[in-house]
């Protein structure tokens, strides 16, 4: 009993890391910019992809060739910003967080379809030699897979929060978060600043999309199930906090898979009836400033 | 040193500003007084770039700003510190501190900046790691002033730096801007307080729905029927 109790809670932090990280992007586009990319998973479902191309045609490690991932998605993050998302920045607030949905949405519309061109319709899974590969421990089994996932995932928000806290850039970015009209007063190239956030956020995705990949499956439609996922984290933690968006993911996680036991196949239904709990008592999130 | 020649200026599909002239010498303490609403906010938030001109030219040294983004205007040695102040709230007053001298031209003399922010204000020194929202209003006006001054400005503008506090706090913070301008900033202040910005100032402005409609001498200014009687209320 108290094994599988173990064993549960594993996994679930192994799963909870991953919403935590696909979550960490969209906390912080949304807390700089007042947008909300309902298209954030399409990014996560790029990442993934790419890094199935790597071992497939060039036989590159996904571990080895993340921060290639990392320098595209980035890339990709900055083009699809400037093209899609940068007229939305002079908008008032409100006008700003309703068309930036339609512009998520129209992202949600069409990667999907471009990635089912590129790759079919199939599920993927990133496989390199050593997948599938587990140890026991105090007698519950550790996936190495999923281990490395975990290290990867702590590494890049450690990293992330000293970024923010730490580096010129970082605090012109927290700056902006607050009041991008006095950081427009600092001196701080506004608009930079959002395009180079966004292009983090995006990178972040894509991180998680190789793990994605990795543990699980990578498909044309495997986008909005976790903008979804996500959003339920965001919420949750509360905007504006990346750590906590990390632990919520990983509360999220560890539910989820204690629910399964119970629940079976409705546990997705756990995640939803989450948000709205957390919307309707603490709508600031565990984390989040009132 | 900055000369705005007839600029109109809209907010949204209101138009805020018409053909409004100023001109400010170099050192000079000039103040731009009005009632609620009458544009002296717009003139100024003109002038830093963050709102556009529809009509108009902004030189500053001779230099064209028009067409500049707010950013560039501060490097150029255009510091704005905006009206209720602008503090980032969740980040501590050095942080909020180091933003200021976000410009690389700033950024290179950090330390002297920080070093004569914290000789003007001794109480900032102690609350360096203090989160700024957690000041007293009177605390968060001196880190907006200290803030402003870390990019090392020519042109210092005050948006209503006496608003919401205690008398003895504003004579303090007048004080301070008045230390300023002797320092050789020139300052440009909005303030609703007539009595206290024509003390302060040489010269003023008389701001009216958006239009220039009086100035001259701060002196002469106090003893105008007019100005008393729609300001100092002594008419």
């Amino acid at each position: 009993m108290i094994q599988l109790i173990a064993q549960t809670f594993v996994n679930g932090i192994n799963v909870g890391a991953l919403y935590g990280l696909a979550a960490v992007g969209l906390s912080l586009t949304f807390g700089v910019m007042k947008i909300l990319n309902v298209g954030h998973g399409e990014f996560l479902m790029v990442g993934g992809y790419l890094a199935f191309w790597m071992l497939r045609l060039f036989g590159v490690d996904p571990f080895l060739g993340l921060p290639l991932i990392v320098a595209a998605l980035f890339l990709l993050g900055i083009i699809s910003y400037r093209l899609f998302f940068a007229t939305l920045a002079s908008f008032p607030e409100e006008v700003k967080v309703k068309n930036s949905l339609l512009v998520g949405f129209g992202l949600f519309l069409v990667f999907p379809q471009i990635a089912r061109l590129l790759w079919t319709g199939d599920e993927r899974a990133i496989t390199p030699f050593y997948s599938g590969g587990s140890f026991p421990f105090l007698g519950v089994r550790i996936a190495t897979v999923p281990l490395a996932g975990l290290a990867v995932t702590v590494i890049l928000i450690l990293a992330l929060h000293l970024f923010l806290k730490r580096t010129y850039f970082g605090k012109a970015v927290r700056g902006t978060s607050e009041n991008w009209k006095a950081a427009k007063l600092m001196g701080i190239n506004v608009n930079r600043t959002y395009m180079i956030t966004f292009g983090i956020g995006t990178a972040i995705a894509g991180v998680a999309g190789i793990l994605v990949g990795l543990t699980q499956s990578i498909s044309p439609d495997v986008g909005m199930e976790w903008t979804l996922k996500a959003l339920i984290v965001v919420v949750l933690a509360g905007i504006g906090s990346v750590g906590g968006a990390f632990f919520a993911g990983l509360i999220l996680g560890v539910l989820e898979a204690v629910g399964a036991i119970f629940m079976g196949p409705y546990t997705v239904a756990l995640g939803l009836v989450i948000f709205l709990v957390i919307l309707m008592f603490r709508p600031q999130g565990l984390f989040g400033k009132a | 040193m900055l000369e705005v020649e007839k600029i109109d200026v809209f907010r949204g599909e209101i138009q805020a500003l018409w053909q409004v002239s100023l001109k400010i010498e170099d050192g000079e303490l000039v103040s731009l007084i009005g009632a609620n609403g009458a544009g002296k906010s717009t003139i100024v938030e003109s002038i830093s770039g963050l709102i556009p001109l529809t009509g108009g030219s902004i030189s500053f040294d001779g230099v064209n700003l028009g067409s500049k983004s707010a950013h560039r205007i501060v490097e150029r040695g255009i510091s704005l510190i905006p009206e209720e102040r602008g503090i980032f709230p969740g980040m501590s007053v050095l942080e909020n501190l180091e933003l200021g001298a976000f410009t690389p031209k700033s950024r290179k003399k950090i330390h002297e900046s920080l070093r004569f922010v914290y000789d003007l204000f001794p109480i900032l020194k102690n609350r360096e790691n203090q989160n700024a929202g957690t000041l007293s209003g009177g605390e968060q006006q001196m880190l907006a002033i200290a803030r402003a001054l870390m990019a090392k400005p020519r042109l210092l503008m005050c948006d209503e730096p006496s608003l919401g506090l205690a008398p003895i706090v504003v004579k303090n913070i007048f004080n301070v801007i008045q230390q300023i301008n002797q320092s050789g900033v020139s300052v440009l202040l909005v303030e609703q307080n007539v009595r206290a910005a024509l003390a302060l100032s040489k010269r003023a402005y008389i701001i009216e729905n958006g239009h220039v409609t009086g100035g001259g001498e701060s002196q002469s200014l106090l003893n105008d029927n007019r100005v008393k009687d729609a300001y100092l209320g002594t008419g």
